[in-house]
């Protein structure tokens, strides 16, 4: 017979072991597109450092190649030195990883920050670039003109229907953020693109909170502003959130793997903040597209 | 999708339908309410502007060609401040003369206004309002021209519709809203080259 105690252990660690057994893993299939998101990040601040710390540790069990950056990416000014300590300093681990970054502009960020080759704008505001199975569309959103609107047109229609379309840019099309909200009138020119074209994702910053809201018009929003900044008690309650959170910086992690997109967002002590996955929806404007 | 989803969709693709028209048109901005020699006026405003932001774009160009090349991006942001600054420096000085409405010249602002009042007083007014009102709308600044745009002060959000209504510019240039001015502005220089004062309604 087994002693009590031996037992209780035993007991205990089944509980524990089946509890973990229902938590969320990243599947880390080979070939899949491992990235990171952060939004609102540049202030230069502690906590900053300490969100970047911890996207260094969880590099280690979730090895992503490379981070978009949903804008205001130096707060302040744009110095040599705000590029070191907004910048340089806090992400130098995953720079020496070779970890690239692409980023977006926010109304925080000089727009010249499109020729400092470490956020690969390729000295524009908006481009776009492909991994794996993922063609990503980074906007300006700051200054949706025509021209970028055209240009938003033909790549998305140019990308065909076969990978995942994810955009991000800074202000958010859907937001419960009690400081900026919804974008709507940038909704109302962008959003009819991205339904008709099949964009899958949204990533954007601004508010200084996270949110996922539910999908609108079959597409996925996130926001996540809270990389640097934070704005506790930033969040309005509104039947568009399905999990959000203002109480701590956070980050995403997210895999693509085929069909599913997997997500985690962590805060910067690594409690999971949300996670889930994402099955790629198949809209009928898009097949429509397909067969013309 | 619901019945109003469907309705509030099929109301954006027009919209967004109709803005690219009017901007794919010439330099017609779309005042379909307007009358047609209100329209040929504005378009006069703008045609004048146009050449006006064109000559400036042409010595920007040339004076960029005398600096040390930008051409590729750089790990290097000393090099992006360096530039940004020598060529501020140069554009002054070839423009140390230039004045409030060189390139915002009187039928210019009335077309400007004019295409202002109307957004705001017409179907897009609240949501343009609204989009301002959610960019960090600065208070107390003022700039004027040849000013350098102070470094780390964020950009109000420039309503998208309006903007679709605005005469294109060349990547060296675009509008940004200062306060209630629109400002001119030199992106790569980071220079105030014209602005409009008050053209934005008191109370947004």
């Amino acid at each position: 017979m087994p002693k009590p105690r031996t037992f209780i252990l035993v007991l205990v660690s089944l509980i524990v072991f089946c509890a973990r057994a229902d938590e969320f893993r990243f599947p880390l299939k080979p070939g899949s597109v491992k990235f990171a998101a952060i939004g609102d990040m540049g202030t230069g601040e502690g906590p900053q450092y300490e969100v970047a710390d911890r996207m260094n540790t969880e590099r280690q069990r979730f090895p992503f190649d490379f981070v978009i950056m949903l804008g205001d990416n130096i707060y302040g000014g744009s110095s040599p030195k705000d590029f070191e300590r907004k910048f340089e300093r806090p992400y130098k681990g995953l720079l020496d990883a070779s970890v690239k970054f692409y980023a977006s502009l926010g109304n925080h960020d000089n727009p010249n920050e499109r020729f400092y080759k470490p956020f690969n704008m390729n000295g524009s505001n908006y481009y776009t670039f492909k991994k794996g199975n993922v063609r990503f569309f980074a906007l300006d959103s700051n200054y949706m003109d025509a021209r970028q609107l055209a240009w938003l047109q033909k790549e998305l229609q140019d990308s065909g229907t076969g990978d995942w379309k994810i955009c991000f840019f800074h202000h958010p099309l859907y937001s419960s953020g009690k400081t900026h909200g919804s974008s709507i009138e940038l909704r109302s020119l962008i959003e009819p693109l991205f339904i008709k074209y099949g964009v899958d994702a949204v990533f954007s910053g601004h508010d200084h909170v996270y949110e996922r809201v539910k999908p609108e018009n079959g597409i996925y929003y996130f926001t996540e502003g809270s990389s640097g900044q934070l704005r506790p008690d930033g969040l309005a309650q509104t039947s568009m959130t399905d999990r959000g959170f203002a109480s701590d910086r956070t980050f995403m992690l997210v895999e693509v793997a085929g069909d599913v997109l997997y997500f985690e967002t962590l805060s910067r002590g690594g409690a999971v903040v949300d996670s889930g996955e994402l099955r790629r929806p198949v809209r009928a404007s898009e097949a429509a597209v397909q067969n013309k | 999708m619901t019945t109003k989803r469907r309705l509030e969709y099929l109301m954006n693709i027009v919209m967004l339908g109709m803005s690219l028209a009017t901007v794919g048109g010439k330099l017609g901005r779309g005042q379909a309410a307007v009358s047609p020699s209100k329209e040929a006026k504005n378009e006069a405003g703008f045609k004048e502007f146009m050449d006006h932001v064109q000559a400036y774009v042409n010595l920007h160009k040339s004076i960029e060609s005398s600096l040390p090349a930008l051409k590729k991006p750089t790990d290097q942001p000393e090099k992006i401040a360096n530039h940004q600054q020598a060529l501020a420096q140069k554009i002054r000085e070839a423009r140390r003369h230039a004045r409030r409405g060189d390139i915002f010249s009187e039928e210019a602002m009335e077309a400007f206004r004019h295409t202002v009042r109307e957004e705001f007083g017409g179907p897009h007014g609240h949501s343009a309002r609204t989009t301002i009102r959610q960019g960090e709308p600065l208070k107390t600044i003022h700039l004027h021209v040849n000013e350098t745009y102070p470094d780390g002060v964020p950009y109000t959000t420039l309503p998208p519709t309006l903007l679709l209504k605005f005469p294109k510019l060349p990547d060296q240039v675009a509008y940004r809203i200062v306060v209630r001015d629109l400002i001119l502005l030199d992106v790569e220089a980071n220079l105030v080259i014209d602005r409009i004062p008050d053209i934005f309604p008191e109370t947004i």
